[in-house]
């Protein structure tokens, strides 16, 4: 029987053909689809992973890097608790459209949501962008940094291990939200995991 | 499974023996009803039932055995059906639950099972309000499913299918009932409409082709493609749409549009529109047209004209379907927002052919909107948008082409209007606009008044036949007898229309196509309006034409002669109206044949060799007072009644031909002669005698005076008084006025002001020194009654006359009036 702690929204955005679908397959199956198409407006894969004996779901929206749908994905955002914004390490073009991202995100996404940048592809031969670089667009822009290769499976679990660990860390400090709890004007949702605050709240736990 | 003994609970054992020991065999049929009589007869236990199966379901999708899954999702699904709905609130979580569970496995069957189920689900009415329940998930997660990329494609045709389905049903769920979650939050909508909308226009190549045979075979809601699902999706969620939700989904569609660059060509977003504007409910369709025209708004900086030409477009083939229901307010703010674009547009640098393209597609768009509407509006429409017109241009092209592009505008509302009384077509304050513009210096935008006055006027599509001059006779005309509102129309305003068309026929830079047109419209006129009352109006008009041709000195030949042909043409049309003149007509144009045969139709652009007019033979030319004399044996009222006051022929054209603002010179004469009873004839008398006093003498003799002999003696004065004012000097000619200040009537010096005016007018293009003798004498008649009480009265008119010599003569403001402004000052103070 599965039941779980926390349930978490991670949402993946980024370029198109910067290997979000890949880290996602990696992660979740387990597999690097070779001539992967491009996704088509959104993808759902879920996982539920165990950290220290908790355990944590993760529900991976994996958007269209297409610009044509940006429309839809960017209704993906505001319900996400993390958003992994991904480029290709061996493409400055994907590594430049950061900011273009970054003020999306601002615009879309809420204000509390966890940003993690991820320079997928580092088995690639041709690196454009050297980690240093990367490290530092995210320090200046408060976001976690990683790098990964989902061909490689390179750091790819790590990093939603990483972001489920972070998750849970910001949920136990506004577990003193929750007690609204149960309140009639609170919405619960479906399976009836009480949410700990409407919108802001970055988990939701079971009870 | 199946390890639980006897000592397990009631419930689950009845549970447990709905599923068979091989899933190959199926529900077990009879522990089903079993287990539904149960449920029934125990309603409290339901929801434990419910807690239980979905447990089960959930454990046979984590050990993947899709035989036992189906199962439970089947007896899931009849307990649901079964069940009463008030005690289904706590069931439903774990059904929900079972559902998302089904929805978040990777397997695609195993998706469109959980679809299927909440379809059925979506059909079932509860009647106990579910505060707590929330669809987002099933948004994200159906919406997600109408993206689906399948390389397999049956695959991703099914889950489109399915997930459009699902979207349908969520709304279905949701959008009637007010306790549950608002399905019009942006944060669904963004996700619903643009996912319907994607998979519309992916079947809409293949939906083109087959749409005949599609909509002949009503197919079964489980067999139909994603694409016709997702349009039907669309047209239950618009039909359910109130005023305030229309902005929540016309927004996405607008966005989606732009994100995949629909506008161009846009025959997608005509179609979606389309189903949006026949699914709304009638009275909020004229909100979605308002989106639209903001989004149109905000393109205007950012978008190539293509884009906004093709958003036009839409418009234009969307908004008859508003019309109808469009009342009040709303209509002229539709009417506004588009003429605004039409502004901003032709402020615009450099305006290329896409851009001309843009506002026509504009026009077009106000045209289709404009014909659904009734006709009072439509004149409504008409001022207002004459009011939008600039009426005096500085010569900035986007200002004149601003004007022209409105007078298009107004060309397109007017021909879808049908006129039955001119009175109600042209209220004053439209016509009098309309009036100024057609003496307008641009012959473009005269050519465009024009038309505009053709279809306003033309109300038994005559105008075909009138197009240009002719004298043969005109088969098919249609006409009516004209009504007595005519002929009050007529009388009230025909004086002003006439004016300002020979007004409009003096200037210089008239092409063939102006002439053409002005006959038109006079013949138009004709047709509808001709009767005996106003017979003696017409053949005014064709004599001032004519006079015209005779005397202007800035006209060139080929006006001239154009001018000649029109009043023979359109005395031909009176004729054919009243055959009494026929043998007059015929012996004028007998006479041009011999004698001047570039006299008679059709026009030309040039004529090889023409004869200055001067030199026409006398036979060839109307002459006024044997028409007269024609009508006065015909017994005609009207013509023996006009003829005692004997019009001298130039004064119809010199009272008015001259000036840019005709309307201002009646006007003011009106006030001059308010107390007269009939305003026409004394109007014309007055000029003429301005030494004389209104005594009885002098009326008897006026009566008694055969017209011809008051006629010369007219014109001697005439004369007389001409050479007087251009040859004296400016101190004896304000000695001479202030002699006379004790005997004139102060009725009369408006009059010299007029008349004298008027001469130098005419005078001009010959003297240079014109200029300042002009100004010169009006100051000094000014001067000369220059007591403060007097000069208030009648320095107004005054200012008038000279501000119209100045904009006519000389293109400026201040030659001429200048000193007058300056008197005025002076006498302020």
């Amino acid at each position: 029987m599965e039941d779980y702690k926390f349930l978490f929204k991670v949402v993946l955005v980024g370029n198109a053909g910067v290997g979000k679908t890949c880290l996602v397959r990696r992660f979740t199956q387990g597999l690097f689809p070779p001539g992967q198409g491009a996704t088509i407006g959104v993808d759902f894969m879920i996982k539920t992973v165990d950290i220290n004996g908790e355990k944590v779901k993760l529900q991976i929206w994996d958007t269209a890097g297409q610009e044509r749908f940006r429309s839809i994905t960017q209704s993906y955002y505001r319900s996400a608790h993390a958003l992994i914004l991904v480029y290709d390490v061996s493409s400055q073009p994907t590594f430049d459209c950061l900011p273009d991202w970054l003020r999306e995100i601002e615009e879309y996404a809420n204000v509390k949501v966890l940003r993690v940048l991820v320079g997928n592809k580092t088995d690639r031969e041709d690196r454009e962008i050297p980690t240093y670089v990367g490290e530092d667009f995210a320090s200046r822009n408060n976001m976690y940094f990683m790098e990964t290769s989902a061909k490689e499976a390179d750091n790819v679990e790590k990093l939603f291990m990483e972001i489920a660990h972070a998750l849970i860390e910001q949920a136990k400090v506004r577990e003193p939200v929750s007690k609204y709890e149960g309140s009639p004007g609170q919405a619960l949702n479906l399976n009836n995991r009480p949410q700990t605050a409407s919108n802001e709240n970055c988990c939701s736990r079971l009870l | 499974m199946g390890c639980c003994g006897c000592c397990a609970p009631r419930y689950k054992r009845l549970v447990d023996s709905v599923f068979p020991r091989d899933p190959q065999d199926g529900l077990v049929k009879g522990n089903m009803e079993k287990l539904t009589f149960y449920v029934l007869s125990s309603p409290e236990k339901l929801d434990r039932v419910g807690e239980y199966l979905y447990q089960r379901v959930s454990r046979d999708i984590y050990r993947k055995k899709p035989g036992f899954i189906v199962i439970g999702v089947e007896s899931m699904d009849q307990l649901l059906q079964a069940c009463h709905s008030q005690t289904l609130n706590l069931f439903v979580e774990s059904f929900l639950r079972m559902v998302q569970k089904l929805l978040e496995s990777p397997d695609p069957n195993l998706q469109i099972l959980a679809t299927q189920s909440f379809v059925k689900f979506s059909s079932i009415e509860e009647d106990t309000p579910s505060y707590h329940r929330r669809y987002d998930f099933f948004v994200s997660k159906f919406a997600s499913m109408c993206h689906n990329n399948s390389p397999n494609d049956d695959i991703r045709n099914e889950i489109r299918a399915a997930g459009t389905r699902g979207l349908r049903s969520v709304v279905r769920k949701t959008v009637s009932d007010d306790l549950v979650e608002n399905i019009w939050d942006s944060s669904h909508m963004e996700k619903i409409i643009p996912s319907l909308l994607f998979n519309m226009e992916q079947g809409r190549q293949g939906l083109v082709a087959d749409e005949n045979d599609a909509s002949t075979e009503n197919q079964n809601e489980e067999e139909m493609e994603a694409p016709r699902l997702a349009e039907n999706c669309m047209r239950d969620l618009v039909n359910k749409a109130t005023f305030g939700h229309v902005r929540s989904f016309v927004k996405p569609v607008l966005h989606h549009f732009d994100t995949f660059e629909l506008w161009v060509p846009n025959d997608f977003a005509v179609h979606t529109f389309r189903v949006i504007m026949f699914s709304i409910q009638s009275q909020y369709s004229y909100a979605v047209i308002e989106t639209l025209m903001n989004h149109l708004d905000q393109h205007h900086m950012k978008s190539s004209a293509k884009v906004r030409t093709s958003m036009g477009d839409v418009l234009a083939k969307i908004i008859d379907i508003a019309a109808g229901e469009s009342v009040g307010p709303s209509v002229l703010e539709i009417v506004n927002s588009i003429v605004q674009h039409i502004q901003v547009s032709t402020k615009l640098e450099g305006a290329d052919s896409d851009e001309k393209a843009y506002r026509e597609t504009l026009i077009a768009a106000l045209g289709e909107y404009v014909t659904h509407l009734p006709d009072y509006q439509k004149i409504e429409i008409m001022k207002f948008i004459m009011q939008k017109v600039p009426s005096r241009v500085d010569n900035s092209s986007s200002q004149r082409l601003l004007q022209s592009m409105l007078l298009k505008s107004l060309l397109m509302v007017g021909s879808k209007y049908h006129t039955t009384y001119l009175s109600t077509t042209f209220p004053l304050s439209f016509l009098q606009p309309l009036l100024t513009m057609c003496q307008d210096e641009d012959a473009e935008l005269r050519l465009l008044v024009q038309n505009i006055l053709h279809t306003l006027i033309d109300r038994h599509q005559n105008r075909e036949r009138l197009s240009s001059p002719t004298i043969t006779k005109l088969e098919h005309l249609k006409r009516e007898s004209c009504t007595r509102t005519d002929i009050l129309f007529v009388k009230k305003n025909g004086s002003e229309i006439f004016t300002s068309l020979v007004a409009s026929v003096g200037k210089n830079n008239n092409a063939i196509g102006n002439m053409n047109a002005i006959y038109t419209t006079i013949a138009l006129f004709l047709v509808e309006l001709f009767c005996e009352d106003t017979l003696v109006d017409f053949i005014r008009v064709i004599i001032s034409f004519q006079d015209l041709a005779l005397t202007s000195a800035s006209l060139s030949a080929t006006q001239k002669i154009h001018l000649h042909v029109m009043s023979v043409s359109l005395f031909a049309v009176i004729a054919q109206c009243f055959p009494a003149i026929q043998d007059y007509k015929n012996s004028v144009v007998k006479a041009r044949r011999e004698l001047a045969a570039h006299l008679i139709p059709p026009m030309k652009v040039r004529y090889e060799a023409y004869e200055p007019s001067q030199n026409i033979a006398e036979p060839c030319l109307f002459r006024q007072d044997e028409i007269f004399a024609i009508l006065k044996n015909e017994g005609l009222e009207v013509s023996s009644n006009k003829l005692s006051y004997s019009v001298p022929r130039h004064s119809w054209v010199d009272a008015h031909m001259q000036s840019g603002s005709t309307t201002d010179l009646n006007s003011f004469s009106m006030e001059v002669d308010s107390g007269a009873s009939t305003p026409i004839g004394s109007r014309k008398m007055r000029p003429e005698r301005e030494d004389e006093e209104m005594t009885v003498e002098n009326l008897k003799r006026l009566l008694n005076d055969s017209s011809d002999i008051r006629k010369e003696i007219e014109v001697q004065k005439r004369k007389e008084l001409t050479h007087a004012y251009k040859t004296a000097n400016f101190e004896d000619l304000v000695a001479k006025t202030a002699a006379k200040q004790t005997v004139l009537q102060e009725i009369h010096l408006p009059s010299i002001i007029s008349t004298a005016v008027q001469y130098f007018v005419r005078l001009l293009p010959r003297t240079l020194s014109g200029e300042s003798f002009i100004y010169r004498t009006i100051i000094g008649l000014i001067i000369a009654r220059c007591t403060p009480n007097k000069l208030r009265i009648y320095i107004g008119p005054a200012l008038k006359l000279c501000m119209v010599v100045d904009i006519e003569f000389y293109g400026k403001t201040s030659i001429v009036s200048q000193p007058v402004v300056a008197v005025k000052s002076r006498n302020r103070e």
